[in-house]
């Protein structure tokens, strides 16, 4: 059964190509969600085993959406990742806040999943075959 | 399934998002080009401005995924020049557009995506 990742972003863009990337390169099954309200939503009802969030969105930001995701009992052991434009982003304080690690935009399609898997410490899926 | 069959997948469903996306990054890329015209004539004010950071950061963020990495280092440091509380370096500013306008004509080059993978 593959693992299901919910990509979080308001970027059309970044949505298509981490769900395309994540599905074919990772095997991952993929939900994705065009803002955080809708995010901290779906999360809540379909519990991702980790979940991919942009730091900079309109209304509830990555921080605001991370908080949320972390404050509800049904949600707060779901791993976040934060995904950013910002390479000054502060890491450290993504981290405080409860992120499991930061990936930097743009990401190489090829190389994502492998990223996520190392963050998680998930074995990714071609190594896990027997 | 080997790394260079996942390739041929990933580029092919790049390539599609891309002939969908086009329109938009070009569009972005004119909402700078038109701040920049406005800094020169010394016209600015808060609403383009944050529409030029906007453009900005989308286009950092996406370019280098559908391999124009050189764009996202661009609109990156356009990015950060827009940020700046004295204003932006115009001159800087004007390279840096003008190189996107020229990456962005080109279009992407999908081996610029799959170096590591020797294509």
């Amino acid at each position: 059964m593959p693992r299901t990742l919910l990509v979080i972003d308001d970027d059309h863009d970044i949505r298509e190509v981490a769900k395309t990337s994540l599905e074919l390169v990772g095997g991952f099954r993929v939900i994705v969600a065009e803002s955080g309200q809708r995010g901290v939503a779906i999360a809540h009802d379909s519990r991702p085993d980790a979940i991919i969030l942009d730091l900079m969105m309109p209304d509830l930001d990555g921080r605001r959406t991370l908080a949320e995701l972390k404050r509800a009992e049904e949600t707060a052991s779901i791993p976040v990742i934060m995904l950013t434009a910002k390479v000054q982003a502060d890491r450290q304080e993504l981290m405080g806040r409860g992120a499991a690690g930061v990936l930097v935009k743009p990401f190489d399609p090829m190389l994502l999943s492998d990223q996520v898997c190392e963050i998680l410490g998930w074995v990714p899926l071609e190594k896990d075959q027997p | 399934m080997s790394h260079p069959e996942y390739e041929a997948q990933v580029r092919a469903a790049l390539e599609k998002v891309w002939r969908v996306s086009r329109h938009e990054a070009l569009s972005r890329l004119a909402t700078l080009e038109s701040f920049l015209h406005e800094l020169r004539s010394g016209k600015t004010d808060e609403r383009s401005l944050s529409s030029a950071q906007s453009a900005a950061h989308r286009l950092s963020g996406t370019l280098g995924m559908f391999g124009l990495k050189e764009g996202s280092a661009c609109a990156a440091e356009v990015e950060s020049l827009l940020c700046h509380e004295s204003g932006p370096n115009i001159a800087r500013m004007g390279k840096l557009v003008g190189r996107l306008r020229i990456l962005m004509e080109e279009g992407p080059s999908p081996t610029r995506t799959w170096e590591k993978y020797g294509q």
